[in-house]
This record gives structure tokens, C-alpha cells and sequence, in this order.
């Protein structure tokens, strides 16, 4: 069980990200976070992990309070934290492979990672995230001479080098043709029922919300505006969450 | 609203520019501008004051009052800026033009005087003049035997016996003469006494050049790229107390940057003593301290995602640096690295003018004796090394740039040789280059007497009125030489610059000659320090900054030259096609969609080699070429370290300040 209890985040320009948002999800849930961009989702996910200090505010994960976790702690929780982004975040100028292994850094020891020594378990994973993400014969390519979808698919193999029990993804197929929306869920959706990983996911397509989560959020301002079942929301919510000019549109 | 509001107060908000400049556009605002104009007004009032006053210049006699015409110009600066107070209130203004000409007009009036430029010389003494360019276009490679007697025989003679040689006649004996010898390298079995030794290589003073600006190189990479990341803000952010270092690391760098090579180099000298190894120091300080600046400023614009993507991996902070950042910065990394080694190149060729080492001591040296056919030898050596030191960073920096994937390595059979292979040659060249600039780590730890007094004097710097009078009278003449510089280079580099543009020659073959030729010139200009100039214009038109200030509007109007050219040859093709397609002639074309997009970047460049010549006119000095740098060579020579640290300190600060200026000025531009 993951418990947000009154996050607030005020950035030092003073702007408000999240004003207090308060909610849970279950272990295992796919819970989708909708609304506008701007209206925190991002600042969100990242309190999570703690990439964004919170300024108050408390989020509970099982018997770990994450926000009261200092220097090794963070590292600690962080790696049990998958992440997926929408620009992908990968090093572009390095091998796919190399790309994925960071994923496991959070459990090495630091002097022979310096030294891009892992041990052949870690190497074995690898190979095996590969095969999972059909990566396999792209190992050794640079990150940047794969197509977008290929390059989400690295991100994920990466964040399930980390041994996830939650992902956090962001946006994590707003920079992907609406195609390969579906193939990059698909793989989401896959990894919540299979290995039980519980996933955050913000999303901008209501019928992507409506076709892979299994809860939803919504938030408009830094303030949750919604929390149920995706079928729950109807023309009125969507009207409350995106705003009156807004017009439902889907995609393929 | 805010419209109406403003309506009300406008005239006496507009009108107070009248009292007081620039108070007016701030009091509406335009903060930056009103600023600008109310330090540029004092700036020029105090010069037009100390201008009259120290050297009588533009004085006119109204009735018994004595005073400066040069106020005529400034009292429409004052009127420009009134006006542009009050169009500013109506939101419009009243553009640069006006208040820059009658800036630049003043400017100019005393620069020419305090500058001492006097172009009748060029033309009175043309006879000299043409004397040294004979002798420098026939510089001393090979020699040859004439009734007994060994000549110099430059080009014309090499045409002339290769000539009889394709026709069958009998030609002399040609050789290398001892001047190239002592450029490259020789193969003597004597040494200087005369008793004979087994063969050795001597090498020569441009090989050793070669070897400063490699050795320079490579300390300046180990020394830059660990600052660097202290220098990085993004970086430093991240570790408690890390915001402090920054700021002291970028204080560092900028110090080690505004000084000058050759500066630095004098320095040097009283530490370690004259030679080569003096000139590698000299020019790693500066060198590691503008590398590990763009280093870090390149650490500073990586893409943060994937450092934040690894960070939320569970990374730490040395993790994410080895895989988020590191991969990130290799390719800008090393094309820093090859920009600077060809700067170093260059630099090593000047830097022995202090230092005692390399190819810049046997320029002073045969300079000194009057030796100009020699001296021109080491001129087209060098031009001939830094243009192919040129050519090979551009190339490389180009591949690098570009940074492509590269295909999945194929290990061929003894592909595996390849990285040792380099290894060895790497090795090689570092334990020859090593040797032959004679560096000698002892020395580093064994500073001479001298030095301490040096450190002593400078915690002491004398800041007397007579002393900071003398350095900031020096220091306006060589903010004012650059400037003059900067815009005689200008005037010639702008037409030239339409005929080295690849884009508009087009394809007519007497063209495109022209732009090879244009082009090769400017390359072989550039090639060459405006110190190693200074030596020419000294002969002719005398020693002092009148000398200096023509040496820097060579290299300003090469490298000008080359910068517009490109600038000229990166515009946008579109309104070219636009204006073409309503049948326009070419100098049409050129005026109506060539020039509006080219003046922008065209500023941009002036004031950037303004800043440039800035630091060059502080160094011209050292070669007869007045300024500062003359003072500074004075004070140095006399063993008065006091006021030699107040030069110093003035350098720094005018270089520092003219590099804030120019940064703001071009981003402005842009």
C-alpha cells in the first residue's frame, strides 16, 4: 500500500505544484494520474522518489516512510523504484546494453562500477531483460539509432534492472506514435499482471486510462479532483478535471 | 491601463534624461538601456576631459575659454538620449544609430591621437617599407655559392636554376642554408667549440614549438577536466557546500584566462628560468584555465534526463557521474580539446618572446639583429605548421561533431593491434616531446629568489596616484588601439569577405580562382601571431602603438575575414531565392536579402574581436608595439614588481570586464 497524506510542493519561485493531494493505492494496482500539463503530475511522481523534495506532507510505502529517508536511505528505496520517462532519459551516445546495466547501480558497489565491472548475475539479468523487452539483437547499438518506441522499451528494461516493486512512469508514451502507445502499455500492463509490479502511470488519452488502468487519479491545480474506478469518469468529471473548451478525442 | 498611467507622468519622466542621462529609459523600465547610456555619457565626458588635458587634443579657443570641439558630439549624445527618453514613453525609440556614431566619433577622434597614427608614415616611408617586404617574401631557405661566397637564394634564384637545369645548362651547387637548420633541425658532428662530436640531431626551434604546444596541451587536459567538475554548477549543487567551490573555481579559471600567455609567461621566467620548459608552464596555466571553463560550462548544458533517470535508479552521486555525465561530455570534451591545441600552437609560437623557448625567441632574436630574410623563413615555417594544425582540428572537430553511431566494430586479424599500436606512437611522442622542452619537475619545487620577491611585492602593489595615472593612461591607449584595430580590420575584412564566401562566387572558374586565392591568403594571415607582425611595423612607420595597432588589424582583418565569410555562407538561401525570383541583379540581391540578415552576426563579431584584441594589445607591447604591454615589459625589466602587479591587476580587470561586456552585448545580438 502506497499512502500519499497531504503532499504539498511550493517551488522556490513560489509557484504552487501540488497544493495538498492526499491518496492511496493498493499493492499491484495500474493507477492512472490524468490532468492538464501543469497540474503537478509530474512533481507528483517525483515526490516519490524522492527526486523532488516535498516541502510537507507524508508518503507511506509499506513500513517505509519515504519521507523521512536521508542520504543512503533514499538510495535505498530509490532502487526499489522503477522509472520510466517520456523522453526516454536514455545516454544516447552508449550501448543499449550499457543503458540497461545502469539500471542495477543502485546495488553495486561503487568502485567496480567505475570500472563497468558487474558481476555475470547482473550480466545474466541483462540478457534476460533483453530477451523480455524483444531487445535482444539491439544489445549492442548506440541508444540513439533506435526508433522511439524501441528506445521507451530500453527505459522500461532498464527501470526492471532495478528488481521494481512500483513504477513510476511519466508520460511515458506522449513522445510515441499512437501505435506504439498501445505496445509500450501493452508491455506496462504486462509487467502489473505478471510480476504484480504496482505502476503510476500519468496519461493524457482518456481511453488509454479507460483501456489499461485499473484506478485512477486526477489532478487539476496541485489538488486531487478525482479518485475511483477510470469507468467512473464520465463527460461531467472530464469536464471538471480538462476544463469546459475541453473536447474528447481518442486514439487509435 | 497601464498605457494611461504612464500618459500622465510622461513628460516628466521622459524629460528627467535631460538631467541626468539614462534616468529617464530607467525610470520607464528599460533599465539596461538607461544604464548603458548613463556610464557610456561619463565614460566619454572624463575622456574628452583627460584627452584635452593631457595631450591637447581637438582644444579650440572661444573667446579666452579653451576647450574641446569634442563636446559637440557629445552634447547630440546627450540630445539623442533625450529624445529617445521621450519616444520611449510613446513606446518606440529613437534606434542606436545616432548615439553610437557620436560614441564611436569621439572615440575614434582621441584613439587616432593617443594611438599616434600617422598614415603619412606609411606613405614616406614606403621605401623602407618595401625594402622588408622584398626580404620577407624572400625568406632564407636555401643558399647558394657565388664567386667564393655563400648568397641567399630565395625564390627567384630557385626559379632561375630549375629553369636552367629543364633546359640542360649548368646549375650551381643549391643547399640548405644554416637558417633552416635552425628552424627544424640539424645533424651537426661539431659542437659549438668547434671539436668534432659523434653525429647528433639538434632540434630545431619550431620542432621544439611543436613539442611546448603538445606538452601544454596534454597538462592542460589532466589539470582542466578534474576542475571542471568543480567548476560545474550542476554538479556542485549536488554536495553539501558545493555552490561555494563553484564560485571559487569559476574566480580561478576567469584569473587564469584574462592574463595572457605571454603575461603569464614573464612570470614563469623568475620561477623555473628562460626556456621551453618556462614557455609549457606559461601556457598550461592559461590553457588549463579556459578549458576547464568550457569544460564545465559543457558539464553545465548536458541533457538532464539521463542523469535524473540514473539518480532514480538508486545511483549515487559518483555513479551517476561515470554514467549519466561522463558518456555525455566525451565528444565536446574532445573537440575542446583539439580547438585549444590549435590555439596552444599558436600561442607557442609567441610565447618564447619571454619565455626563451621555441620559434618565438629566434623571431626576437633575429629581429634584434636585423636579420629579416631569416626572420621571414620562420614566418612561412610557421604559417605552413599552424595552417596543417588548423586543417587537422577542423577536420577532427568536424567527425566529432557530427558524433555519428558508429557500425559494430568487425575485429579483424590484427585489428587488436590498433590500440597498442597507438599506445607506443603516443608514448613516443611524449617522452621526445618531453625531453626536447626539457622539463624538469625540480625546478618546479625550487622557485629562484626572485620569485618570493615577486609574490611579496605583488601583496604590496603600489597604488599611487602618479603610478595608477601612468597604468590607466597606457591602458586607455590599448583599449582604443584594439578598438582602431578592430574597425581598419573591419573595413578591409567586409568586401573580402563577399569573395571567399563559397555561396556567392558561384561558378564562374575566374571566381572561383579568386575565392581559392582570397581564401588562402586570409588562411596564411591567420596563421600568424600579431606579435610576430609587429617586427614589420616597426620598420616601418617606427616603434610605438601606432606599429601595434596596424600588426592587430592584420590578423583582425584574417580572421574577420574568415568569420564573416562563414556568417555570409550560413544565411538563410530562402530570401535569396525570393529576391532572385523577382528578377533582381546580384548587388540587389546582396543589399536587399544578403546584408539585413548578415548585420546582426556581422555587430556580433566586431565586438568579439574587439574583446580579442583587447587581450592581444596587451601583450603587442612586448614587441614595440606601445601599450600597456610596454609598461608592463618596463616594469618588469627594471625589477619594479610593485607597479608591475598594478598593471597586472588593471589587465585583469579591464579583460575581465571587456569579456562580461562583449558576452552581454553579442547576446543581445542574437
Amino acid at each position: 500500500m502506497l499512502q500519499i497524506q497531504h503532499l504539498r510542493k511550493v517551488y522556490p519561485n513560489g509557484v504552487v505544484a501540488l497544493n495538498d493531494v492526499s491518496f492511496k493505492v493498493k499493492d499491484g494496482a495500474f493507477l492512472a494520474i490524468i490532468g492538464l500539463s501543469g497540474s503537478g503530475k509530474s512533481t507528483l511522481l517525483r515526490c516519490i522518489n524522492r527526486l523532488i523534495e516535498p516541502t510537507s506532507g507524508k508518503i507511506i510505502w509499506g513500513d517505509i516512510d519515504i519521507t523521512a529517508a536521508k542520504g543512503k536511505e533514499i538510495l535505498k528505496i530509490r532502487r526499489q523504484i522503477g522509472m520510466v520517462f517520456q523522453q526516454f532519459n536514455l545516454v544516447k551516445r552508449s550501448s543499449v546494453y550499457t543503458n540497461i546495466l545502469s539500471g542495477r547501480l543502485g546495488y553495486v558497489e561503487t568502485l567496480p562500477s567505475l570500472l563497468h565491472l558487474f558481476s555475470k548475475k547482473d550480466h545474466d539479468k541483462a540478457i534476460r531483460t533483453l530477451k523480455q523487452m524483444d531487445l535482444l539483437e539491439k544489445a549492442h547499438v548506440r541508444a540513439d539509432s533506435l526508433s522511439g518506441g524501441q528506445q521507451q522499451r530500453v527505459g522500461i528494461a532498464r527501470a526492471l534492472m532495478q528488481d521494481p516493486k512500483l513504477i513510476l512512469a511519466d508520460e511515458p508514451v506522449a513522445s510515441l506514435d499512437p501505435v506504439l502507445a498501445h505496445s509500450i502499455l501493452k508491455y506496462l500492463e504486462r509487467l502489473n499482471k505478471e510480476n504484480g509490479i504496482t505502476v503510476l502511470c500519468s496519461l493524457h488519452f482518456l481511453d488509454l486510462v479507460h483501456r489499461y488502468a485499473t484506478s485512477a487519479i486526477a489532478l487539476k491545480d496541485g489538488n486531487v479532483v478525482f479518485e475511483g474506478l477510470p469507468k467512473q469518469i464520465d463527460d461531467k468529471q472530464f469536464k471538471a478535471i480538462y476544463g469546459q473548451e475541453a473536447e474528447k478525442i481518442s486514439i487509435v | 491601463m497601464r498605457k494611461e498611467k504612464n500618459k500622465n507622468y510622461l513628460y516628466p519622466i521622459s524629460l528627467s534624461s535631460i538631467l541626468i542621462p539614462g534616468l529617464g529609459q530607467v525610470l520607464q523600465k528599460k533599465q539596461s538601456r538607461g544604464i548603458v547610456i548613463f556610464f557610456s555619457t561619463i565614460i566619454l565626458l572624463l575622456l574628452i576631459i583627460w584627452a584635452l588635458n593631457n595631450y591637447g587634443i581637438s582644444k579650440i579657443t572661444i573667446g579666452d575659454i579653451e576647450t574641446s570641439w569634442l563636446l559637440i558630439p557629445f552634447t547630440l549624445f546627450w540630445i539623442w538620449n533625450a529624445i529617445d527618453s521621450v519616444l520611449i514613453g510613446k513606446n518606440k525609440n529613437a534606434g542606436l544609430f545616432l548615439g553610437v556614431f557620436c560614441a564611436f566619433t569621439i572615440l575614434f577622434v582621441i584613439g587616432w591621437h593617443v594611438t599616434e597614427v600617422k598614415p603619412d608614415l606609411l606613405l614616406n616611408k614606403i621605401g623602407d617599407a618595401r625594402v622588408v617586404v622584398t626580404k620577407i617574401l624572400n625568406p632564407d631557405f636555401f643558399s647558394i655559392e657565388k664567386n667564393g661566397k655563400t648568397e641567399i637564394c630565395s625564390w627567384n634564384c630557385l626559379w632561375t636554376n630549375f629553369r636552367d637545369k629543364l633546359y640542360g645548362k649548368p646549375i650551381q651547387n643549391i643547399q640548405f642554408s644554416k637558417n633552416p637548420g635552425d628552424i627544424f633541425g640539424r645533424i651537426q658532428t661539431v659542437n659549438s667549440i668547434g671539436d668534432p662530436i659523434k653525429p647528433t640531431f639538434f632540434v630545431g626551434k619550431l620542432i621544439e614549438t611543436i613539442a611546448i604546444g603538445l606538452m601544454a596541451t596534454l597538462f592542460s587536459i589532466i589539470i582542466a577536466i578534474p576542475l571542471s567538475f568543480l567548476g560545474a554548477k550542476n554538479i556542485m549543487s549536488r554536495l553539501p557546500g558545493g555552490n561555494n567551490i563553484y564560485f571559487f573555481m569559476r574566480t580561478i579559471f576567469n584569473l587564469g584566462r584574462a592574463v595572457d600567455t605571454v603575461v603569464w609567461g614573464i612570470f614563469v621566467v623568475v620561477w623555473v628560468g628562460l626556456g621551453s620548459f618556462a614557455g609549457v608552464i606559461a601556457l598550461t596555466i592559461h590553457s588549463a584555465a579556459a578549458l576547464a571553463k568550457l569544460f564545465s560550462e559543457e558539464i553545465e548544458h548536458i541533457d538532464p534526463g539521463p542523469v535524473e533517470a540514473i539518480t532514480a535508479s538508486g545511483a549515487n552521486t559518483i555513479q551517476v557521474i561515470r554514467y549519466g555525465v561522463i558518456p555525455q561530455i566525451i565528444p565536446p570534451f574532445l573537440s575542446y580539446t583539439l580547438l585549444r591545441w590549435d590555439i596552444n600552437m599558436r600561442s607557442a609560437t609567441v610565447v618564447g618572446f619571454v619565455a626563451g623557448g621555441g620559434i618565438g625567441y629566434f623571431v626576437l632574436e633575429t629581429i634584434r639583429v636585423g636579420a629579416y630574410q631569416q626572420y621571414a623563413a620562420a614566418l612561412w615555417s610557421i604559417a605552413a605548421v599552424i595552417m596543417i594544425v588548423d586543417n587537422i582540428s577542423t577536420r577532427m572537430r568536424e567527425n566529432i561533431i557530427l558524433d555519428k553511431p558508429k557500425p559494430p566494430k568487425r575485429g579483424g586479424s590484427l585489428g587488436f593491434l590498433k590500440p597498442f599500436l597507438f599506445i607506443v606512437i603516443g608514448l613516443a611522442i611524449f617522452v621526445s616531446c618531453w625531453n626536447i622542452t626539457k622539463i624538469d619537475l625540480k625546478d618546479l619545487l625550487q622557485p629562484g629568489p626572485t620569485f618570493i620577491q615577486i609574490l611579496k611585492d605583488f601583496s604590496n602593489i603600489d597604488l599611487s596616484i602618479s603610478t595608477v595615472e601612468l597604468i590607466s593612461k597606457q591602458m586607455i591607449i590599448t583599449i582604443l588601439q584594439a578598438m582602431l584595430a578592430t574597425f581598419l580590420g573591419a573595413i578591409f575584412a567586409i568586401p573580402a569577405s563577399f569573395f571567399v564566401a563559397k555561396t556567392l562566387t558561384g561558378k564562374s572558374r575566374v571566381l572561383s580562382w579568386l575565392f581559392y586565392l582570397s581564401r588562402s591568403i586570409f588562411n596564411f594571415l591567420r596563421s600568424i601571431e600579431a606579435l610576430l607582425y609587429v617586427a614589420i611595423f616597426v620598420y616601418w612607420v617606427g616603434i610605438g602603438p601606432f606599429a601595434g595597432m596596424l600588426a592587430l588589424a592584420i590578423t583582425t582583418f584574417a580572421l574577420l575575414g574568415k568569420m564573416f565569410s562563414e556568417a555570409i555562407e550560413n544565411i538563410d538561401s530562402g530570401p535569396i531565392e525570393a529576391v532572385n525570383a523577382t528578377g533582381a541583379s546580384k548587388i540587389q540581391m546582396i543589399i536587399y536579402s544578403i546584408i539585413p540578415q548578415i548585420v546582426p552576426s556581422f555587430t556580433s563579431y566586431l565586438v568579439y574581436q574587439w574583446d580579442i584584441n583587447i587581450r592581444m594589445a596587451t601583450i603587442i607591447g612586448f614587441a614595440g608595439g606601445g601599450g600597456i604591454g610596454l609598461t608592463l615589459s618596463t616594469f618588469f625589466g627594471s625589477l619594479q614588481y610593485h607597479k608591475a602587479g598594478t598593471v597586472v591587476v588593471f589587465i585583469v580587470l579591464v579583460v575581465a570586464l571587456m569579456d562580461y561586456a562583449s558576452a552581454k552585448i553579442r547576446e543581445a545580438m542574437i
